[in-house]
């Protein structure tokens, strides 16, 4: 099929016809030789990308790169745009009938991008990597809970030294990646330059914090990607991710303000998408004063207009929520309910003596510009809060300083936060960031640990997800944990694409195709 | 001679400013191991981690252990991006000093064209033009002037990339990491000009305050030399007022206008901090806000330490300079 | 006394930047931080669909900017006057005894001016300001850490001329202590000096306080300053062009009126310097 020759790859193309004839015309239009031939695929992409180790390091726990490794790596089990599981690396999966092994089959003719063959041992290799503490690997304790890999032609076993329920669907998501051993342990350091994988695209060309170009991998066991070059440029200033897409330098963006998804949408004919996706805004409380005040806890939940924010603030992009799980998550319960109840809020405060005149303060911390009105929801938190009789003083922070603060569990009173959870389990969300013992969770204490404890090596999978609603009823009543709301993923395209969401916010160029 | 007792002057300088970015960030609130621990890990991997980067040694340890290997070029590995710290300085660099030269050119022809028409034109309007463009020119920050610069032409009017360095859409393969210098040497001037467009906006802005000193000074060592005796003959011999002041009274007055770029041009380069980081150009700038907003220790430091041997460098460029055009310096 | 164009600008300019400061409670229309996320983007008056309720419109949680633009020169006045004022006491104080005193002491301040010389203002800034934690007490430590050295240079240069003056000489025949010549013969010399260079570091006190804003590493709270303003703007530049620009005219007008008290200061005193000297 012939690509029609849009305005813009018109002059695209006198652009580069300038700069043939003329250094100084060119200066002021288009880009230069690089005419849209229709190949490119160009993402304007949120974040740069920290290391092309998907496995180490806490930025491999990031949800929101992910996108980059799926585009070049396999993961052991693939996620379908629905969260649903499909076969990635492994067409087989399963714990043996008592649960004291696993069984994993890998796929026979996948290749890495070197050339040579993917093995069970590669597969092998990388799941005993990823379990070991020296590698580096963010969630490490996991994967430790299988040991002592045997391989046996396309096949490999495991025992299970502790029983993870998740574990399989952990297998589709953070860090789950499968390196090539040889090709992994000879780079060394060179391994940044030139990473292997076994995706459907090869990395070309990294220049770091700028971009990085990728070429689609003809050896590629599934199905071949629409775009022969894929480029994803690191622009993290979101009007700087507009400016790209309108002035042609980039073919899709993604988290840019919701007021110009309308306008680029609705008045300038750029395609667009928007999915609620598995990313919540919550805010975490701790047990610390003045918040060990029930009455305080549960004033700040009531009193915060989530439905405002969501349609005032979020222009209607985002779901208000009420535990910490999505609507689409496996042990989402619509029965579990807090009220907007300002007046209930002031009732509450006075039995603790505070009110407007007499407020209650603490901290509250946020991350600024990493989310979508992140800052701006917070201000406006604040600011319900106030009629109320609670005073909060905003602290910013870098989400690498949340991660640091809340390993040592130093957050202040309240702490912003988005909660990716890609696998949609209730442990991921509620188990991670209320049991005590994880370094994720802000609230500390034996009474929800007792409730959370025994969930973790519950073996019956209905039992699990009803235990974890009861958790979820107990966690509300309490007001253990403000969740905001399910965050919706805003993607915008130039005309003539297509581009499949996916729930876990995964903009993957994989999934992109010509209209 | 002279020059090399400046040399020698500025070691002292070197270590003070090594003991200050060392004992700067040692009291650093927050513990850099603990952004780079798995959750989960036990206190003998942190203890471990700790021993790998020194960080369990009193500390003249290790400031000295530091010192000497900073010595020898060794910063050691990013926090934040796990990579060599002199690898990734290495490689922004070139991105950085391409538009600080290329901003000081956009800022000396632009200060010296203003200095000149405020005289040749002198109480007429051209004049109040200059003046009031320099007055304004001084009064905004570089910052505000690269974020007018997106407003004006980036999305009023977009003419111009808002960020990057070159479109990674374009085949070229410079060789090295000085893509200007690469293009002019390989004769690709359709990458030439792309690496020029997207200069335009941050060069700018970090261009225009220093142009705006320029111009001032030009004006006033330029007004001055109209008074001198040799541009009153020149005159005499009925020579136009354009020609005299480009021709004669230029040449004398440059001699401040060079002292006063080599000064400012150190604004200039500590001005890509903010302007890089607004126009996600890659350089060191960029670098280092990501690097202390991620407090990424070892990066920090090494930036930090670059920055000040920049400066260092410049000022005594700036030094052998006047030495070079005004010789009575040399006398103590 | 007449008083030079430029002169009446600045301290015109700086007087009602001051009288804002103090008066913000009564003078802004509205409450700074009253937020109403039914009327969030509201044009300003003169535009369509603009009313004199508003005269600047509203932010994107309906907040009206005029009064969080008059509630920020309270920040920019303090950081002006306070960091200022101590960075030209440190400055002041090391620069004096540097120039009077000479030998070690000069020789150890100058050092230290070198070493903070070579440090990019900004970056160190930052730096700074991310070891301390954000907050407006950062701002001024920053801004004083850095900027005294501009003080201590010029007034180092004057003592030393002011001291080879027949008059210091005089003064150290007649048996005046070292205390007494520079309190009492030296400072009333460099005062004029210091007060312009005072004026223009209120100005640059303004810049880096909008820097740091900027960074995000100033007052975090939702208290109205300028920086912040320009931040919070600059993410809708498309929908609102007047909520980044209206701060950035705010911080333009503080530094040209800043530059031009200086430049008025300096005339004013410098034909009174050269008739005392001999």
């Amino acid at each position: 099929m012939p690509t029609p020759v849009s305005r813009r790859s018109f002059l695209l193309s006198t652009g580069g016809l300038a700069a043939a004839t003329g250094l100084p015309a060119a200066l002021f239009h288009g880009a230069a030789s690089a005419a849209a031939d229709g190949k490119t695929l160009t993402i304007a992409y949120n974040l740069p990308l920290p290391t092309w180790d998907p496995t180490a390091g806490a930025s491999a726990a990031n949800p929101a790169v992910q996108s980059i490794y799926k585009a070049v790596f396999d993961t052991y089990i693939d996620q379908n745009p629905d969260l649903s599981f499909r076969p990635g690396m492994l067409t087989k999966w399963g714990w043996n009938k008592d649960r004291t092994k696993i069984e994993l089959e890998v796929r026979a003719g996948a290749k890495w991008h070197d050339g040579s063959p993917v093995t069970a041992d590669d597969v092998a290799w990388s799941l005993e990597r990823a379990g070991d503490p020296k590698s580096g690997n963010p969630i490490q304790f996991l994967w430790g809970k299988i040991g002592n890999f045997k391989v046996s032609g396309q096949k490999v076993t495991a025992d299970v030294k502790e029983f993870e329920p998740a574990l399989f669907k952990w297998m589709a998501f953070l860090t789950a990646y499968v390196l090539p051993r040889k090709a992994f342990t000879a780079a060394g350091a060179g391994w940044e330059d030139k990473p292997v994988g076994s995706g459907p695209y090869m990395v070309e060309k990294t220049e770091r914090n700028a971009y990085v170009r990728l070429k689609a991998f003809p050896g590629y066991w599934g199905p071949k990607p629409a775009f022969e070059t894929v480029i994803f440029k690191f622009v993290p200033d979101a009007t700087s991710r507009v400016a790209e897409l309108e002035s042609g330098g980039s073919d899709l963006t993604l988290e840019i303000p919701f007021e110009e998804y309308n306008r680029l949408t609705q008045t300038k004919g750029f395609g667009g998408v928007t999915t609620p996706v598995s990313d919540i805004g919550m805010i975490f409380i701790s047990n610390r004063e003045p918040l060990l005040d029930e009455n305080v806890r549960l004033a700040m939940i009531q009193s915060v207009d989530k439905k405002a924010i969501v349609d005032k603030l979020l222009l209607g992009f985002g779901v208000p929520i009420d535990t910490l799980q999505a609507p689409q998550y496996a042990a989402f319960d619509k029965t579990i309910r807090t009220k907007y109840d300002p007046e209930g809020a002031k009732a509450l405060l006075a039995r603790s003596g505070y009110s407007a005149a007499n407020p209650v303060k603490f901290t509250i911390q946020t991350t600024r510009g990493m989310k979508a009105k992140d800052y701006e929801m917070i201000q406006a938190i604040v600011g319900m809060w106030r009629k109320v009789g609670i005073e909060a003083s905003i602290e910013v922070y870098e989400i690498a300083r949340h991660f640091e603060l809340r390993a040592r569990h130093e957050l202040a009173p309240a702490a912003f936060y988005n909660w990716g959870n890609a696998i949609g389990d209730p442990s991921t969300s509620t188990g991670f960031a209320m049991f005590s013992h994880s370094p994720h969770s802000a609230w500390k204490t034996e009474d929800v640990d007792a409730k959370i404890g025994p969930l973790w090596g519950e073996k019956d999978e209905t039992k699990r997800i009803l235990g974890y609603r009861a958790v979820d009823k107990y966690i509300a009543d309490k007001g253990l944990v403000l969740p905001l709301l399910q965050y919706v993923q805003p993607v915008v395209f130039r005309k003539g694409l297509k581009f499949t969401p996916h729930i876990a916010g995964f903009v993957l160029p994989q999934n992109v195709t010509r209209a | 001679m002279f020059f090399l007792k400046r040399l020698l002057l500025a070691l002292p300088t070197l270590f003070g400013v090594a003991v200050v970015v060392f004992v700067l960030l040692r009291v650093v609130p927050g513990d850099p191991i603990a952004m780079m621990i798995p959750p989960g890990a036990s206190q003998a991997d942190v203890q471990n981690l700790r021993a790998a980067y020194g960080l369990d040694q009193p500390i003249p340890v290790q400031f000295g252990r530091w010192l000497s290997e900073v010595a020898r070029g060794e910063f050691g590995t990013s926090i934040s991006l796990r990579e060599d710290v002199m690898k990734l300085v290495a490689g922004r660099l070139p991105a950085t000093l391409e538009l600080c030269a290329v901003a000081m050119v956009v800022a000396v022809i632009l200060g010296i064209a203003a200095g000149v028409v405020a005289v040749r034109w002198k109480g007429r309007w051209p004049e109040w033009l200059a003046d009031g463009l320099s007055g304004l020119g001084l009064a905004i920050p570089d910052f505000l002037w690269g974020l007018l610069g997106i407003l004006v032409l980036g999305v009023l009017w977009p003419l111009l990339p808002v960020s990057g360095r070159i479109d990674p859409r374009i085949e070229f393969d410079p060789g090295s990491r000085f893509f200007l210098l690469a293009a002019v040497v390989s004769g690709r001037f359709d990458v030439l000009a792309e690496l020029l467009r997207h200069m335009v906006l941050p060069a700018l802005a970090l261009a225009i305050p220093l142009a705006a000193a320029l111009a001032r000074v030009v004006k006033g060592s330029l007004a001055e030399a109209m008074t001198q005796d040799y541009v009153l003959v020149a005159r005499a011999k009925g020579y136009s007022r354009s020609r005299v002041i480009l021709r004669v009274a230029l040449r004398n007055a440059l001699i401040p206008a060079i002292t006063l770029t080599g000064v400012q041009f150190t604004f200039l380069v500590g001005g890509t901090v903010l302007v890089e980081t607004i126009f996600s150009f890659p350089g060191i700038g960029n670098l280092a806000i990501g690097a202390v907003l991620q407090r990424d220790l070892p990066l920090i430091q090494g930036l930090v330490l670059v920055f000040a041997v920049l400066f260092i460098a410049i000022n005594l460029c700036v030094d052998a300079t006047y030495v070079a055009l005004d010789p009575r310096v040399r006398r103590p | 006394m007449r008083v030079s164009p430029k002169l009446g600008f600045g301290l015109g300019v700086y007087l009602g930047l001051v009288l804002l400061a103090f008066g913000a409670h009564w003078i802004a229309p509205h409450d700074p931080l009253e937020q109403d996320l039914l009327n969030t983007f509201a044009p300003p008056a003169w535009r369509d669909g603009g009313t004199s309720t508003f005269w600047l419109g509203t932010d994107s949680l309906g907040r009206d900017i005029l009064s969080r633009l008059i509630h920020g020169s309270r920040v920019a006045v303090t950081v002006a006057l306070i960091a200022a004022t101590c960075a030209g006491i440190l400055g002041t104080v090391l620069g004096l005894c540097a120039g009077y005193f000479g030998g070690w002491v000069d020789t150890v301040v100058s050092r230290i001016v070198d070493v903070w010389m070579a440090f990019p203002p900004v970056l160190l800034s930052i730096v700074l300001a991310a070891v301390l934690g954000a907050g407006l007490h950062t701002v001024v430590i920053a801004i004083v850490v850095i900027d005294w050295t501009r003080f201590c240079r010029v007034v180092r240069a004057e003592v030393m001329v002011q001291k080879s003056r027949d008059y210091v000489t005089s003064a150290l025949t007649i048996g005046l202590s070292p205390w007494r010549i520079l309190t009492g013969e030296v400072v009333p010399n460099v005062v004029p000096l210091l007060i312009t260079l005072f004026t223009l570091e209120m100005g640059i006190a303004i810049v880096v306080e909008a820097v740091l804003s900027f960074a995000g590493l100033s007052v975090a709270n939702d208290d109205a300053t300028w920086g912040s303003m320009i931040q919070e703007g600059r993410q809708f530049v498309r929908q609102a062009w007047w909520l980044m620009v209206a701060p950035m005219v705010c911080i333009v007008l503080s530094v040209l009126a800043a530059n031009a008290l200086g430049d008025g200061l300096r005339e004013r005193f410098d034909p009174l310097l050269r008739r005392e000297r001999p």
